[in-house]
């Protein structure tokens, strides 16, 4: 059927990125510069990529000391894990 | 013992597997520890019910899985070796490859036995090794059962897989089925509120999907299967829940069905809304192309769910077609929606099945007879 040539999105992988890097509460959020510097990604597709994942509620963004910065939550969590099990 | 999930952090089977025979372990007053990985809102140490749950942090992370993989472990062999003087184990327990280099180091440096459980492999889960990162993961799998002492496996069907695959002696290899907690559904709910939570009238049938989102576990062929089961059923709806990466690309399969107004993805549900959403459907369908155990099986049967599965793994020594539920042809929707509309068109039948399947489960798999058996395990593997 078709899922075996189906590959992973874009924001998905990069969800996993996110995760693996440790950005997985509020206290270990990272800024969009972090960001960039740890997936080598263009600095727009890190901002879409983000964009879609707090559309979905994978990614949240928080406000400390007037940065923003992002963090996975706990459903995408769930998200990642359930591709690595 | 050693696992990377462990609730509330829960991904597929380890994590209730893990809960269920550390609880049991401890009410057989053996002292049990877990170490596993942190999730937010979870204390780093918890006593649950006499099993000590320590949740590693993992100080410094990596993009890539792998890196991250060996950089976890670290942080878990640090735990254990912190932990061991105190404790002083006996056993190490470790499940599937992903904390295999944490149970291999600590055997190595405390010189205790290392015990392994394989729940699944890499070349069933991925239906091959198509890439460097698979490859790495069969071969930590073979490293791992070469490591351990004593390798327990949920079914035959996983036994003969190590053995065909990593050459493992078949003494090496104990099967221990998996186990369910009956008593989760021994409950009154009320199916009509239940129901119409997840958008199904009182008239329609209920035709639930629980398991991840991905391909081992087969939801196309399930949503293939809809139309023809729709075409003898119109009153039949579908509740798929469970995340995964192929999530999106399951949706798209479902709206080109024509039938997308039947098909509901719940996401991701807690452990007590699926009690009640099990118990409240009219049949449990289980389409996996990959399936060493199938906990789901148990889970239907137990909440008197007639249970349509694929003759695959360890689905084909759970149920017993035609006896406690109906087994069916893998990668055929046909094959499928025929299983489905077999139960949904005879109620006598289904109510036959829900009784014997019932019945097998209460009396074969409990955690008390799991913890018996991995404690006979334990055993042999520390007799040097």
């Amino acid at each position: 059927m078709g899922l075996r040539g189906f590959s992973m999105p874009d924001e998905i992988y990069f969800l996993c990125m996110l995760h693996n890097i440790g950005a997985t509460s509020s206290d270990n959020s990272l800024t969009l510069e972090e960001i960039i510097r740890w997936t080598t990604l263009e600095p727009d597709k890190v901002r879409e990529n983000l964009q879609k994942l707090m559309e979905t509620d994978y990614v949240q963004r928080v406000n400390r000391s007037g940065v923003e910065r992002y963090h996975v939550t706990v459903n995408g969590i769930r998200k990642v894990l359930s591709m690595y099990s | 013992m050693v696992t990377w999930e462990f609730p509330p952090r829960i991904v597929g089977g380890i994590a209730r597997h893990c809960s269920g025979l550390s609880q049991a372990l401890a009410k057989e007053n053996h002292e049990v520890h877990i170490v596993t990985l942190d999730f937010p809102g979870t204390p780093l140490f918890e006593d649950l019910e006499g099993v000590k749950v320590h949740r590693v942090r993992t100080e410094i992370g990596h993009p890539n899985f792998l890196t991250w993989t060996f950089l976890f472990n670290h942080f878990m062999e640090k735990q254990v070796a912190t932990l061991d003087r105190d404790v002083g184990f006996d056993v190490i327990h470790i499940h599937d490859w992903l904390t295999a280099p944490a149970g291999i180091t600590s055997k190595h440096y405390l010189n205790k036995p290392l015990v392994l459980t394989v729940h699944s492999t890499e070349i069933g889960r991925a239906q091959g090794l198509h890439n460097p990162d698979s490859s790495l993961i069969d071969g930590i799998e073979w490293w791992m059962a070469y490591e351990s002492k004593k390798v327990i496996v949920t079914s035959n069907s996983m036994k003969w897989e190590l053995h065909n695959h990593f050459r493992l002696p078949m003494e090496k290899i104990k099967v221990i089925p998996n186990a369910i907690d009956v008593t989760k559904y021994w409950k009154e709910v009320n199916r009509e509120s239940v129901r119409l939570r997840f958008g199904i009238s009182p008239h329609e049938k209920l035709v639930l999907f629980i398991g991840r989102l991905v391909p081992q576990k087969g939801v196309e062929y399930l949503i293939s299967a809809i139309p023809l089961i729709v075409q003898h059923h119109k009153e039949a709806k579908f509740v798929i829940t469970g995340e995964g990466w192929s999530k999106s690309y399951l949706e798209n399969l479902a709206a080109l069905t024509g039938y997308g107004d039947r098909i509901r993805f719940a996401g991701f549900i807690s452990d007590f809304d699926l009690v009640d959403l099990t118990l409240s459907a009219d049949v449990l369908a289980i389409p996996s192309i990959y399936e060493p155990f199938g906990i789901v099986a148990l889970e239907g049967m137990a909440a008197n769910v007639p249970v349509v599965a694929v003759n695959a793994g360890g689905l084909a020594e759970i149920v017993e077609h035609d006896r406690t539920g109906v087994l069916v042809y893998p990668k055929s929707p046909e094959s499928l929606a025929w299983g489905v509309n077999k139960v949904l068109s005879d109620h006598g039948y289904s109510q036959w099945l829900i009784q014997n399947a019932k019945r097998k489960v209460q009396e074969v798999y409990s955690w008390q007879a799991v913890a018996k058996e991995t404690v006979k395990v334990y055993e042999e593997a520390s007799n040097r």
